[in-house]
């Protein structure tokens, strides 16, 4: 579904991402962890084809981003960190106007509008205007804005960090319906419980490169933590990541210095 | 010149959205009626009111289009508003990343905007000139409708032209501070358009007005053209990252705009096209000027002062009887190389129009003489300091034209400051050639002629 060769991306004098090569399949999910600035939301935005790589490719679903980014950005639904939502309409207008912009027929995007607001237990604040909602509330109306198209492949940048504990579980369980239906989903987020949650495939980014992409598995292997006396039980998500990332972090001051 | 495909479908929902919004604040649609009904009935009792408190016929008449420029006029100001705000209103509400995340293809979502700006600023502008209408004419005697036609014509392209160009700015602002203050770029030359439209609608020649529209649609074209093809997703999310240290980019980029500079010759060779325009400006400007003069079209009590003041600098020098020749010379000399440098200086806002006006100027006023005189006679004026002079203002102006073609020309991946930098240290590299060609004709003049 997504394939990611040698991507770069460069702002100006700022190499913002490097070398990046990923692959996500149909119904598979990657989960991208990271400091803040590590390259995630740049990575995001060029496989959603809103911006072009510097070099490398992106393909989705066999479509060349950099040959036609629009026809990409109507097979991708990208949720960015900020919802981004029109403050004076409502909810229900709000996703109609995307909906129509996807091109959906006006009944289907009746029927996935009243579907999904339900889901997110929304529906009963479906005419009030989008800028008195809560943080939460607003984040649930990107994620539904994002996916109401069914996109061939859903982008989220952190989609559950202002949901409550419940309502983030409740979106959890929707993303992985969506992956059930074949959707590839590409998630960046700092939550490790919602990486061990959702993830197929994790990948750690570091300035702007990725210092390992694999199952939770190989990452386990590749930190060296399973072969450590002092850790007696299985090592976390969180456990694996601090070692990847410590690790290279101390490399990187060892040689500056 | 080929304009994207845009689907109208796409484009007409993105307007529709932005109309809602525009609409959707009361106090907002409270101001956009006053605009549209009070002023108007207040200009347009205000002119029954004088007509039938006994002002002249003439008075009345006059004051009645001035009044319909006026109410056209202020509702078209609000254009400017809601233009300025498109993109980095959104930018700053952080709802543009999600509108650039969808298929919308970058013209669709320009037009759209565009569109919505001025389908409210036109139901303003024609909703006020009809009530304007309605309050002022009937029973007045007096319907200038070749008038009225030409001034609804000549406000859709001239709100056509500030919306195009308020949304560019919108599209390079970073901030709705910055685009505020980007404004000054729309709102003086449009002030300086407006005075020129109120002249011509006090002349009271309907043709005039015709032939000011059709500037104006030339001039929206232009600038739509501009924001279609600048308009660039990358630019638009990347921008924040890119300007890191600003005055040393700055810097930088002027010292590399010198680097690769060309000698004069070749310089010439390069810009042929727009050297040829301003060749092209002075046997142009002599053929209207003569044609002016010949038809009675410009009043000789219009030009012939300017002549005149001409004629005697050259025969009575300005320092006559105060400074020697050097002086004279000089005074010559500095006198153009300012019309040189304020031709530059202007190229960027005028869209280099200054730089053709260098050559066109001078050889309208030579036609001009010589239907008032005899071509021998108005020759003889210019020569033989001319013939340093006139090549000298060809470059300048060829140019000041590059210049302005560099700032007009936009481009998706960007690089607008370069090609404006490299455009001006052609200019300022060829002033090596152009400053001793003024001193030569300055001395020339003083001496010879």
């Amino acid at each position: 579904m997504l394939e990611v060769d040698g991507l770069a991306k460069r702002y100006g004098e700022v190499l913002a991402l490097r070398d990046l090569t990923v692959r996500v399949d149909e119904g598979r999910c990657l989960v991208l962890l990271g400091r803040n600035g590590a390259g995630k939301t740049t990575a995001l935005r060029c496989m959603a084809g809103v911006l072009l790589p510097s070099a490398g490719t992106v393909t989705v679903d066999g479509i060349d981003a950099a040959d036609d980014p629009a026809a990409v950005r109507a097979k991708v639904g990208l949720m960015p960190e900020v919802p981004g939502l029109y403050e004076r309409m409502s909810v229900w207008a709000y996703l109609d106007y995307f909906g129509a912009i996807y091109d959906l027929e006006p009944a289907l995007r009746r029927k996935r509008i009243e579907h999904l607001l339900e889901i997110f237990e929304l529906t009963d604040a479906g005419d009030r205007w989008l800028g008195t909602y809560s943080k939460g509330m607003r984040q649930k109306v990107a994620l539904i804005r994002a996916t109401l198209h069914r996109p061939r492949l859903v982008l989220a940048d952190e989609p559950t960090s202002a949901l409550d504990p419940d309502s983030a579980r409740r979106a959890w369980v929707y993303l992985k319906d969506l992956q059930k239906e074949g959707c590839a989903l590409v998630i960046c987020t700092h939550s490790m419980e919602e990486a061990e949650h959702l993830a197929g495939d994790i990948g750690i980014m570091s300035a702007g490169r990725a210092l390992a992409i694999g199952t939770m598995t190989e990452l386990r292997r590749k930190s060296g933590l399973a072969t450590r006396q002092e850790v007696r039980e299985v090592p976390t998500l969180q456990d694996i990541y601090l070692a990847i990332v410590g690790e290279r972090h101390e490399l990187a001051e060892s040689r500056s210095a | 010149m080929s304009w994207p495909k845009v689907d109208r479908r796409k484009a007409l929902l993105v307007a529709s959205r932005d109309l809602r919004d525009a609409v959707s604040e009361l106090r907002l649609v409270a101001a956009l009626i006053a605009l549209t009904v009070a002023i108007p009935l207040g200009a347009g009792s205000g002119v029954r009111a004088l007509a039938y408190f006994g002002g002249g016929t003439a008075v009345v008449n006059r004051l009645s289009l001035v009044g319909a420029f006026f109410v056209v006029f202020i509702p078209a100001s609000f254009s400017l508003v809601l233009a300025l705000e498109s993109f980095v209103g959104e930018r700053e509400r952080t709802t543009l990343e999600v509108l650039l995340s969808t298929p919308l293809r970058e013209a669709e979502i320009y037009a759209g905007k565009v569109l919505a700006v001025l389908s409210v600023s036109l139901t303003l502008c024609y909703g006020g000139l009809i009530v304007y209408c309605l309050v002022t004419f009937p029973g007045l005697g007096y319907f200038p409708i070749d008038m009225l036609l030409a001034l609804a014509v000549s406000t859709i392209c001239q709100v056509a032209a500030m919306v195009a160009g308020a949304v560019i700015i919108s599209l390079n602002a970073r901030t709705m501070r910055a685009a505020n203050v980007m404004a000054s770029f729309i709102i003086l030359p449009m002030s300086v358009v407006l005075q020129l439209e109120a002249a011509l609608i006090l002349v009271g020649r309907a043709e005039l007005l015709w032939g000011f529209a059709l500037l104006m649609i030339l001039i929206a074209m232009v600038l739509l053209r501009m924001g279609f093809s600048g308009f660039s997703r990358e630019a638009l999310l990347a921008r924040d990252v890119g300007l890191s240290n600003p005055v040393r980019r700055a810097a930088q980029a002027v010292r590399s705009s010198f680097g690769t500079r060309p000698g004069i010759v070749q310089l010439i060779w390069s810009r042929r096209a727009p050297m040829a325009l301003a060749a092209a400006g002075f046997p142009a400007g002599a053929l209207i000027g003569y044609i002016a003069a010949s038809t009675g079209a410009v009043p000789s009590a219009v030009v012939q002062p300017v002549l005149s003041s001409l004629v005697a600098a050259s025969r009575t020098p300005v320092s006559a009887g105060t400074g020697s020749p050097v002086d004279d010379a000089f005074s010559i000399f500095s006198h153009n190389l300012l019309a040189f440098l304020l031709v530059a200086a202007l190229a960027i806002v005028t869209a280099g129009l200054s730089g053709f006006l260098l050559t066109f100027a001078p050889g309208f006023l030579l036609g001009f003489a010589a239907a008032v005189s005899s071509w021998g006679l108005a020759l003889s004026g210019i020569v033989p300091n001319g013939l340093v002079e006139i090549p000298a203002a060809i470059v300048a102006g060829g140019l000041a034209i590059q210049i302005g073609a560099a700032a007009i020309h936009m481009d998706a991946t960007g690089g607008w400051s370069s090609r404006v930098l490299a455009a001006m240290a052609d200019y300022v590299r060829a002033l090596r050639w152009l400053v001793p060609a003024l001193a030569v004709a300055a001395v020339l003049e003083v001496w010879l002629g």
